[in-house]
């Protein structure tokens, strides 16, 4: 069952602002950042580790600084509890699947701690494709 | 007062000489037996085989020595060279000769060769370089060819480099391994960021054996090549591929684990590696 694009921005940002791995280390977690799952796509803003704001299907002309793009069926394998190998993370399936990382990368490396522990909270709350 | 908890594994200097240059290795050791000689991965230092040097059963056969390469963990750099002169790019030619002199200054008989990644790529080489001089080498997560990873973000100066390089390999790991074990090496490589990338020169550039498996004479010298099925670097099927081209060779594809087994999950690892002491004692015999 896939669960509906607003509940599942609610309970992402729940989730990653109560997450006490990104409270320790998220003081300059600040960026914003597409998630293209093929049929929807988020863009997240995040600001000092917290959610600020996550915008469904936002307009061409909204701004983010990198994008993480993949197949739903590769963000709905990524998310698994225990995911399949090549599956299991942003390089892993870069190199050895369909997912894309494009824009300006530097911000991406910058946060690259934060945005792992960030992404590894879809195997906690699912995906909406 | 209660009795410490003294580890039996100890630590000492060696010093040695490779190409005119001296080098003081640090180097920990533990168990008695034929010697199994363990090299790191890229960037790091030999406490990631902190499992294997205290288990109990393996240390009753095997003599576990496991080194720091220069420029990590407590071997320096080069004593008698200005090495901050020149950028560090580690090579096939200097690699496989210090691990042959640091053999002979412990004055190891046949011992057996084990490494990971860009340990495991040189555990090849030395077969291929140094038949007589190893009873066997295990190559953990190698291949005869891996590209791709020699990359300027593990140096880019306007991002964190101990985060990056650490977080970079984060997903080298299973997702099932301990927590607490994928902590400790993601620790391990927050510390090596500076000397990863010159050892990625070794590992994605310098170390190509396409062509060159058939040459190493594995009659000579037994290779039991061992690969995690999350390694997405150097993949089952790299390990299966290279291992197939080499004479004797063996492949084993380890379940449920990544690129650094050793430290990511010694209890999932030590099963693979006693399965493959087994594959180099039936060879012997």
């Amino acid at each position: 069952m896939t669960i509906a694009a607003d509940q599942w921005s609610t309970h992402f940002k729940e989730t990653n602002d109560t997450n006490e791995e990104l409270n320790a280390h998220g003081k300059f977690f600040t960026c914003s950042y597409l998630l293209d799952m093929e049929t929807k796509k988020f863009l997240i803003q995040t600001h000092a580790g917290k959610i600020e704001k996550i915008t469904i299907d936002p307009d061409p002309l909204d701004h983010y600084q990198f994008a993480i793009r993949a197949s739903a069926d590769t963000w709905r394998k990524f998310s698994q509890p225990t995911p399949p190998p090549m599956y299991h993370g942003i390089w892993a399936a870069s190199f050895k699947r369909d997912m894309k990382l494009e824009g300006d990368l530097l911000v991406l490396m910058q946060n690259l701690r934060c945005i792992t522990t960030q992404l590894e909270l879809l195997r906690v709350v699912g995906v909406p494709v | 007062m209660p009795k410490a908890k003294i580890s039996p594994v100890t630590g000492r200097y060696v010093t040695i000489e490779v190409d005119g240059d001296e080098y003081k290795v640090f180097y920990l050791e533990n168990g008695t037996g034929q010697p199994i000689v363990c090299q790191h991965t890229a960037g790091c230092h030999n406490h990631q085989w902190r499992g294997l040097l205290e288990d109990e059963e393996l240390t009753q056969n095997y003599r576990i020595i496991a080194y720091d390469l220069p420029r990590h963990g407590k071997s320096d750099p080069p004593l008698n060279r200005e090495w901050w002169k020149e950028e560090y790019k580690l090579t096939a030619d200097f690699y496989t000769k210090f691990i042959v002199t640091l053999c002979d200054a412990l004055e190891l008989e046949r011992p057996i060769f084990m490494g990971s990644s860009f340990g495991g790529n040189v555990a090849l080489q030395l077969a291929l370089r140094y038949p007589d001089r190893f009873e066997a080498v295990i190559p953990v997560e190698a291949a005869d060819y891996s590209p791709g990873f020699y990359l300027d973000w593990w140096h880019h100066p306007h991002a964190n480099a101990a985060q990056v390089c650490a977080s970079g390999v984060w997903d080298l790991m299973a997702p099932q391994s301990p927590d607490k074990d994928r902590w400790a090496t993601w620790f391990y490589y927050s510390q090596g960021s500076e000397a990863f990338k010159g050892d990625l020169y070794f590992y994605s550039v310098d170390h190509d054996l396409r062509g060159k498996l058939d040459q190493i004479q594995g009659d000579k010298v037994k290779v039991v090549m061992l690969t995690g099925d999350y390694d997405y670097l150097t993949t089952p099927e790299d390990g299966r591929r290279t291992a197939s081209q080499i004479k004797n060779a063996e492949f084993v594809e380890m379940v449920g684990i990544g690129h650094f087994p050793m430290s990511e999950n010694h209890e999932v690892f030590r099963k693979y590696l006693k399965q493959a002491l087994d594959m180099i004692r039936t060879a012997k015999a």
